[in-house]
């Protein structure tokens, strides 16, 4: 490789000019005054002095030389890499994997947890949410409530609030100039926009009438996001004033917000946000009646979070007080505030990002030791080589300086190739990323992702190089440049130390071992944890519902009876049925409460009983085949007509008739009131999993879908969410394209639903563990190979240094055997120390991933003795070859070769 | 043998003089490097005498400072060499230089100049 030299070439030709043409001109003066030519020569050349030393003192007065130098040592570095090519191939592929994961890891924590909010000041923005007294959170927060903290608030600036309707999986249909695109749409107050810092880009915002909330004549107004004006609009420049439709309503555009923002914080989908004005029903402290909102406010300048919970909390016992209902009042009992930003990102991810990152740290950490280890025995290797520069005149300042350059060479081509390892592992868990922390865009490292790769690049470089430099520059020249003084014990400290570093290797890589295999123990665990029903051969759909099409018309049985009719007839379908949700689908959660009416202690019990309530057709059964544990499933007799039936569960029953009950006994009996009649239980089911595998059973009431018209109290719910469950006789992911085609054939906004199969949702619901033990198997395998390299190389080159002095032994009788016990004993000593260091650490950091942990204990015994084991297999055998290498030296070749 | 007067008699320079003896020189006209040598070693009555090693570095650092600038003509005798040349920085860096330089020696006048206190008595 050529490297530029052009700017200091031209410099310095002219230099040698000036001072040869001084030369000349001295010797021109003494010849002048009657030297012969050769005595002139000598005598000026001798008052000049040495040329180039004058020429290196000059040339440091044009700055830039230390440009120059290292440009020198760079060139010089590639010439030592190029003759010792495994070697550089070795150092830049253990670097690279420690870099890769590192920086991979860095970018999820980056996206996840140090993203910035875009708000202005976003530190100071929170959260409040009343609760009951136990703390769980109650129906959201009412106008009338909100209305009263603002007014009497000291600690929070303005208190601002919104609604998104359906939750966050729901969609609306824009119809922008090419088709209409899935939105996601909140309702917030026209003091959102002051609250969060943001103005809009183009137009204004929502006006500010009473308590924050819009002003009547902004009815009927909406903002569009960056992304939606430049998307469904093509950045039409005239869009204020505009009227555009969103799920059939018509919306006069007033603004456009600024590029990245949104709010609430996380959604997917492009957004819109209509004005928040008070309705009648507003005004009211009605259970079911009463709308509900989220909140968002600003501290004031000097407040902070616990003063104004304290604050508030006296606020909220006033405002509970004016609750006529007491189960609505008790819910709105106390309040909690967080932080926004704490709001976003769930314990376990943060514990679980934390405890990976960590991981990739430890990873990069061996392969820096590893990368030390080779460079000390590179080092001692260069010996003379350095010598012989340091005998030229090199300074040590210059030496170590030149072996730095020759490290961060190493780690720069490191990183590059680390950067590719990193992306290429980010796309391998994008499915992952997705379905855990939430992140649906492609990761690709950004520019404090790349700030962060170089510092790495240049630790790493300091971190393995510097110590081998010094001590290579230290060694005093004459003794290397002795006849074979290599050979004569060099450096005694140098092979202890990098037995040291082999030490140290090898108890990181037993941590992150012990991690991955507590792990692997967990995802074993939760594959058989007994779900309750069948997964395989089902494929899921989750519809996205065009519910303006049917306004005033009945869904079910305009939408869902007939497409479900058609999916049942495809080729290979063996049963399909629908349900609001899925076993452990996680995208839309139904609760169903028993009002607090009566004050027996039946009564009280039922009250707290929480239900996840879901509405499902009677072919459910069929597509996962769980188990009746008393009465009937649905069936195709239960209609609208005849008698309301609704399905409990085993937990249910335990609930609702207390421990010990006979599940059987309450079949027949009234629960609730459905379609003006009571609905009476007809069967029970066995527990199963609903929401997690790692969550118990909760008490779980189904209702009939075909039994639901509206009018009904659950037929809101059937609009806001549905899944179609498909058990096929063939490979289920064959069936999407048909079941897409059907399903956009019966209204064209179903194509945009989600498919997946019900194996990939139950995989999606082993939550972080599944990520995090795949990741940790790379690093712990990565970890385990980098491991048995280091303790390889060590104990290959020693045998390499010994050759000559195992060939004396051999010559003068020493068994062979004994010899090959000797390597073997190193080996041994290097591998005891270092799983008993790393048992030690394991043992005490295993706790930080105990939060994705389940079924098996942070220090659980047989893992850390199978991991224990398996480290100490790979050790020894990496042992076995310089061992019988050392054995099988012969002696007449060892004495001649030197 | 003149060589070796002249190095009997060499003193050396005190730090930062050569830059203002060199400048000094160039405002004599343009100048190259062996040139000054000899008008520094003339005028100085052979006390002077510039080394090689010192004279070049201390060029290309004034150089640097945009003090002198350079450029390459024939000399007397047909030959190619580097003119030094002061700039108009040169020149006030130099007015400056000989104000310091002319306190310097009025101050060590002073103190050699004056009696021994004891010898007053």
């Amino acid at each position: 490789m050529r490297l530029p030299r052009i700017r200091f070439a031209k410099q310095r030709d002219e230099l040698s000019e000036e001072l040869r043409a001084h030369l000349r001109m001295a010797i021109a003066d003494r010849m002048e005054r009657g030297e012969t030519e050769d005595e002139a020569r000598r005598n000026a050349m001798r008052a000049m002095g040495s040329i180039p030393m004058i020429e290196d003192v000059t040339r440091e007065m044009w700055g830039g030389v230390w440009l120059e130098r290292v440009l020198q040592d760079v060139r010089y570095g590639l010439r030592q890499l190029r003759r010792a090519p495994g070697f550089a191939v070795t150092v830049v592929v253990t670097l690279a994997l420690g870099l890769g994961a590192a920086v991979a890891m860095y970018t999820v924590v980056d996206r996840v947890l140090l993203r910035p909010l875009p708000y202005r000041d976003a530190g100071s923005l929170v959260q409040i949410t009343e609760v009951d007294k136990n703390g769980e959170r109650g129906w959201g927060n009412a106008f009338s409530d909100i209305a009263e903290w603002q007014a009497r608030s000291h600690t929070l600036a303005s208190i601002a609030f919104d609604d998104v309707e359906g939750g966050p999986g729901h969609l609306d249909f824009l119809e922008g100039k090419e088709g209409s695109i899935g939105v996601a749409h909140a309702t917030v107050s026209a003091n959102l926009f002051s609250t969060l810092g943001v103005d809009a880009a183009m137009g204004r915002t929502f006006l500010e009438g009473e308590n924050g909330a819009a002003r009547q004549e902004d009815a009927h107004t909406i903002l569009l996001s960056d992304a939606i004006w430049r998307n469904a609009f093509g950045a039409d420049q005239q869009i204020l004033g505009r009227t555009v439709k969103v799920s059939r309503e018509a919306f006069t555009v007033i603004g456009v917000m600024p590029r990245g923002f949104v709010f609430p914080f996380g959604l997917e989908h492009p957004m819109v946000w209509v004005p928040m004005i008070p309705g009648s029903t507003d005004k009211t402290r009605v259970k079911n009646v009463t709308p509900s909102y989220e909140t968002i406010a600003r501290l004031a300048p000097g407040a902070n979070v616990a003063a104004a919970t304290s604050e508030i909390k006296g606020i909220q016992r006033d405002v509970a007080a004016q609750y006529t209902d007491q189960d609505y009042r008790d819910h709105v009992r106390s309040v909690r505030i967080d932080r926004y930003g704490d709001t976003l990102v769930g314990d376990s991810v943060r514990k679980s990002l934390l405890a990976l990152g960590g991981a990739s740290a430890v990873l990069w950490l061996i392969a820096c030791v590893n990368v030390t280890s080779l460079l000390l025995a590179r080092a001692t290797a260069r010996q003379r080589e350095i010598a012989v520069r340091g005998a030229l005149g090199a300074g040590r300042g210059r030496i170590v300086q030149q072996l730095l350059i020759e490290g961060l060479m190493l780690s720069s081509a490191a990183s590059v190739m680390g950067i590719a390892l990193a992306m290429l592992t980010l796309r391998a868990f994008e499915h992952g990323l997705r379905a855990q922390f939430g992140i649906y865009t492609v990761l690709t490292p950004n520019v404090r992702v790349l700030g962060v790769l170089l510092l790495l690049t240049v630790i790493s470089a300091l971190a393995s190089s510097v110590w081998p430099a010094i001590a290579a520059a230290r060694a005093p020249i004459e003794r290397a440049l002795r006849q074979g003084a290599a050979q004569s014990g060099t450096g005694r400290t140098q092979h202890r130390l990098r037995a040291v570093l082999v030490v140290a290797e090898i108890a990181m890589s037993l941590t992150l071992l012990v991690a991955c295999g507590l792990l692997l123990r967990t995802i074993y665990t939760l594959r058989h944890v007994p779900l309750g029903f069948r997964t395989d051969h089902v494929v899921v759909a989750s519809m996205t519902i065009p519910n303006y099409r049917y306004v005033g018309r009945d869904l079910n049985k305009n939408l869902y009876a007939p497409l479900l009719e058609r999916v049942q007839h495809l080729p290979g379908v063996e049963s399909a049925s629908m349900m609001t949700e899925v076993p452990l689908g996680k995208t839309f959660g139904m609760v169903f409460s028993f009002g607090s009416d009566g004050k027996s202690a039946a009564d009280i019990r039922r009250s707290k009983i929480r239900a996840q309530a879901r509405a499902v057709t009677p072919e459910m059964q069929k597509v996962f085949h769980f188990q009746m544990l008393k009465g009937r499933f649905f069936n195709e007799g239960d209609t609208a007509t005849s008698l309301p039936v609704v399905v409990v569960n085993r937990e249910f029953i335990r609930e609702y008739e207390g421990e010990g009950s006979d599940p059987g006994k309450l079949l027949g009996t009234p629960l609730l009131s459905f379609n003006k009649k009571q609905a009476v239980i007809v069967g029970v089911l066995n527990d199963e999993r609903q929401n997690s595998i790692t969550e118990p059973s909760q008490p779980e009431l189904e209702v009939c879908l075909p039994q639901i018209a509206p009018g009904n109290a659950f037929y809101w719910a059937t609009g806001m969410a549905m899944d179609i469950a498909v058990r096929t006789e063939r490979n289920p992911a064959s069936v999407v394209p048909e079941l897409r085609d059907l399903m956009r054939k019966a209204s064209p906004e179903l194509a945009n639903s989600t498919f997946t199969t019900m194996e990939q949702v139950v995989e999606d619901s082993y939550g972080s563990q599944q990520l995090a033990s795949r990741l940790l198997e790379i690093f712990g395998g990565t970890a385990l190979v980098l491991c048995i390299a280091g303790i390889y190389g060590l104990l290959a080159y020693l045998v390499t240094q010994r050759t000559r002095e195992l060939g004396i032994r051999i010559a003068l009788g020493a068994q062979r055997t004994r010899l090959t016990a000797l390597v073997l004993r190193q080996a041994g000593g290097m591998l005891m120390a270092g799983l008993a260091a790393g048992l030690l650490l394991a043992y005490a950091t295993s706790r930080l991933v105990s939060t994705l942990l389940y079924g098996v204990k942070p220090h659980d015994p047989w893992t850390m003795a199978a991991t224990t084991l398996i480290l100490l297999a790979g050790g020894l055998a990496a042992a076995c070859i310089p061992a019988r290498r050392a054995a099988g030296v012969d002696p007449m070749v060892a004495l001649r070769s030197e | 043998m003149t060589k070796s007067d002249a190095y009997k008699n060499r003193i050396e320079l005190v730090q930062g003089t050569l830059d203002m003896l060199l400048l000094r020189t160039l405002q004599w006209g343009p100048q190259h490097g062996y040139g000054m040598v000899q008008a520094l070693r003339v005028h100085s009555g052979e006390v002077l005498q510039v080394e090689t090693g010192s004279l070049y570095p201390a060029l290309h650092r004034l150089e640097r400072q945009g003090w002198v600038r350079s450029e390459w003509k024939q000399t007397e005798s047909r030959q190619r060499a580097k003119y030094y040349r002061i700039t108009a920085a040169g020149k006030k860096q130099l007015s400056r230089d000989l104000g310091r330089w002319q306190q310097m020696v009025d101050a060590v006048a002073a103190i050699m100049q004056r009696e021994p206190e004891g010898s007053d008595a």
